[in-house]
């Protein structure tokens, strides 16, 4: 691998900013970035469209579970290192 | 429950390739009024929070397989429908938009500089030299971004700033086939002290999307 080139995609990193992904340009893309890009920007459904669940936006409610997902993930990855 | 989701709209075009599969390896679908499209698929929702990291990968894997072909607006990722009724509603009630907007931004690309604070410029400094410290690179930070708008004047068809917590994020519309001159424009430019720098892109361009469509609407509930 090349100096300064990450690994390959791997979701569970215990450093997952360091996660990458190949994009169609072949540049390192990082799980952060992509998380940001598809749940922060792009087309918003309008109207009277379900947006949230039990009277939870669901933007918020997804971002709480990507963030707990992260933390859980962490936590797990570094429970696995200290039983080995 | 099953919901529909919505991945990117594009304009039709001869030769195009569709996403293969989509969101927990769904099949994807496509909606057509006449010349725009916008790729769907049916999910299961709300998603697990155990998967929702690879959700969303498969998700921008959808969308840049798309992109990598031609413009696209793409949706947020939580941006789910009831049925296919409401996604045919949706789509013919704001179809001027996503053409107008798709005309708007064909061959155009959206590259990202964001420059922060960088964390080893704080080593052994105390909690109130550190927030000091950060607070003086970052108003020195404006300036460099001024020089990276400066410096990508021959090539950016708009520049939009966003502050962040840690610095600014410079997103920066460009023509398909711009994205190597842009990272060698950027890194071209000397970076500041304690400042550090992150490029990515192409990304399709939804800092650019008209307000039509991207304005959040959080009263919309149910």
């Amino acid at each position: 691998m090349a100096p300064g080139r990450r690994t390959p995609l791997s979701l569970m990193q215990n450093d997952f900013e360091s996660v990458t992904l190949a994009s169609a340009s072949d540049e390192d893309v990082s799980l952060l970035d992509i998380l940001d890009h598809v749940l922060n920007a792009g087309v918003v459904i309008h109207g009277s469209l379900v947006l949230s669940i039990a009277g939870v936006d669901l933007v918020y409610l997804g971002l709480n579970v990507v963030l707990t997902s992260v933390e859980t993930a962490l936590r797990n990855l570094r429970a696995e290192e200290t039983r080995r | 429950m099953t919901k529909v989701l919505a991945y990117c709209a594009f304009l039709h075009r001869e030769g195009l390739k569709l996403t293969p599969c989509g969101v927990n390896n769904a099949t994807m679908r496509v909606l057509s009024h006449g010349n725009l499209r916008l790729l769907w698929s049916y999910v299961e929702w709300p998603f697990r929070d155990s998967a929702i990291q690879r959700n969303a990968v498969e998700f921008h894997g959808a969308v840049s397989h798309m992109f990598a072909q031609g413009a696209v607006l793409p949706f947020r990722l939580l941006s789910v429908f009831d049925d296919e009724q409401a996604i045919i509603e949706f789509v013919e009630a704001r179809k001027a938009d996503f053409v107008a907007d798709l005309e708007r931004l064909r061959n155009l690309v959206q590259m990202e500089c964001v420059i922060y604070f960088a964390p080893q410029a704080a080593t052994g400094l105390s909690g109130k030299d550190y927030l000091e410290r950060k607070a003086e690179v970052l108003r020195g930070a404006e300036g460099y971004a001024e020089r990276i708008r400066n410096v990508l004047s021959g090539i950016s068809r708009a520049v939009r700033t966003r502050e962040s917590k840690n610095g600014l994020r410079i997103f920066v519309l460009v023509e398909r086939g711009q994205e190597h001159s842009f990272r060698s424009k950027v890194r071209d430019l000397p970076l500041p002290e304690r400042l550090a720098r992150r490029i990515s892109g192409p990304w399709p361009p939804s800092e650019f999307l008209s307000d039509a469509l991207k304005m959040p609407q959080m009263t919309g509930k149910t």
